[in-house]
């Protein structure tokens, strides 16, 4: 799992060069955890935390949660409960969607189409 | 990006900042008369429903098709005001700022020039959120609007004709462009902003048929559009995003849609005598722009209508609005605010 804590750490670095704030220490006092338990997860040596958890550093980090999420091999609460009422169907929407390009994956939410003014 | 979520226009750039998301409603509100008096804010009656143009293809004009974006229906005469909510980035506490521009019949509401993509610093032809929570209207002077009013597109009263000669466009425009994320993140540290809401009140009253609407300043109202406070090049121009709204008469909606359109809003002077409040908003710490020469000079639609010899406009009295919720920000904490005396 050091995809995660390797992202975790590249990401948080990026902030601190910028903002004390976010060393390990700093950081992990704002989410609710211990700095040893943060500092391990960054270097693999702990699987990734809990949801909650992920969702915090990701606000903390302006991050997007469903990345952070995803790297750390879970899916979000309420997506999760979204496949639970029809399984089969989003196995099988996600199956399909796995090699379109974007512009195709974005026509299906139904972005607002720009015209010829 | 942008998507249509129960009934709001939401414009999000995952490529500038995972929490650049930008909402905006269109408001039905009550038509302020349109006499020598300047009004309060008028309230918010709910949302003005929203589809997609794709999604009635084969009952929309070709032209609507080819432009794209969403519509709306409106009864002629009926007045609108567009409400802006940016998302409130947690790790910052504060809302991710946005510059916006808002155009009607491709007539710049806020400096009355012709649509140009990309945005104007001098003279400022966009405004700035979440420092500006709402627009009602036309900006004619320095913190004068005159309201967004539909009147059918080719009789001569919208913006849009009364600068152009031409009813050609109609509608709504709006065009979104988010700060950049260094300048968000440099700019807001640490902040809290409070929120803001006009009341929602549900009402009824009549209607009238035209075909595409386009919209035409009303009565005069008090409200600042605000000077943009940042540097010009803190906005992220390489990636606007930008929508065409059709205004569709309501009678036209019913038969497009084959569902109501709301019921129209009651009048000021009942809405006021109802003792129902209407709205002030001041931010001390902004300045105003002053307003544009060009809408300055619009005749308003019952300026014209007089001049034209007819009647257009449902009757609306003069109204007295006398529960005025005041909006006020921008103080700094124990500043005591100098009135006007």
């Amino acid at each position: 799992m050091s995809s995660f804590g390797d992202h975790l750490r590249k990401l948080r670095e990026q902030r601190r060069a910028d903002d004390a704030s976010f060393s390990v220490r700093q950081l992990a006092v704002r989410v609710g955890v211990e700095p040893s338990y943060l500092s391990k997860v960054e270097r693999g040596q702990q699987p990734p935390p809990s949801e909650k958890t992920i969702l915090a550093i990701a606000a903390e980090l302006g991050e997007d949660p469903d990345v952070l999420l995803a790297l750390a091999g879970k899916v979000s609460g309420d997506l999760q409960e979204v496949i639970l009422r029809r399984p089969q169907l989003f196995a099988e929407l996600i199956r399909q969607l796995k090699d379109m390009p974007d512009h195709a994956v974005l026509r299906i939410v139904r972005e607002v189409r720009d015209g010829e003014w | 990006m942008i998507e249509l979520k129960s009934d709001q226009l939401v414009f999000t750039f995952p490529e500038v900042h995972p929490q650049a998301k930008l909402s905006i409603s269109f408001q039905r509100t009550l038509r302020i008369p349109d006499d020598d008096n300047t009004y309060p804010l008028p309230p918010g009656l709910g949302e003005f429903p929203l589809r997609h143009v794709d999604d009635f293809a084969e009952s929309v004009s070709a032209q609507w098709l080819k432009r794209g974006g969403v519509m709306l229906p409106m009864y002629q005469s009926e007045a609108m005001w567009l409400n802006f909510d940016s998302e409130f980035v947690d790790g910052h506490d504060a809302a991710y700022p946005f510059a916006i521009k808002i155009a009607a019949g491709k007539q710049c509401a806020v400096s009355g020039q012709a649509w140009q993509n990309g945005l104007r610093r001098e003279s400022q032809d966009y405004l700035v959120v979440p420092e500006q929570p709402w627009l009602d209207g036309f900006v004619v002077e320095k913190g004068l609007i005159r309201q967004f009013v539909a009147m059918p597109l080719g009789s001569g009263y919208s913006a849009e004709e009364q600068i152009t000669g031409n009813a050609e466009y109609g509608g709504l425009q709006i065009a979104v462009c988010p700060m950049k994320r260094d300048v968000f993140e440099r700019r807001f540290p640490k902040r809290r902003e409070v929120g803001r809401s006009r009341s929602i009140i549900m009402s009824e009253l009549h209607c009238k048929v035209a075909p595409d609407m386009g919209l035409a300043p009303g009565g005069m109202m008090r409200q600042e559009v605000y000077d943009d406070p940042y540097d010009f090049t803190d906005w992220q121009t390489a990636v606007s995003s930008r929508c065409f709204v059709h205004l569709c008469n309501s009678m036209v909606w019913q038969s497009i849609t084959n569902s109501p359109p709301p019921h129209p809003a009651p009048t000021a002077k009942s809405y006021s005598q109802a003792g129902l409040p209407w709205f002030e908003y001041y931010d001390d710490s902004k300045s105003a722009l002053n307003g544009s020469g060009v809408l300055a000079q619009l005749q308003s639609i019952a300026q014209k209508s007089a001049a034209k010899g007819e009647v257009v406009l449902p009757e609306n009295a003069t109204a007295t609005p006398e529960k005025i919720v005041e909006y006020r920000t921008g103080l700094r904490q124990g500043q005591v605010r100098e009135g006007n005396f």
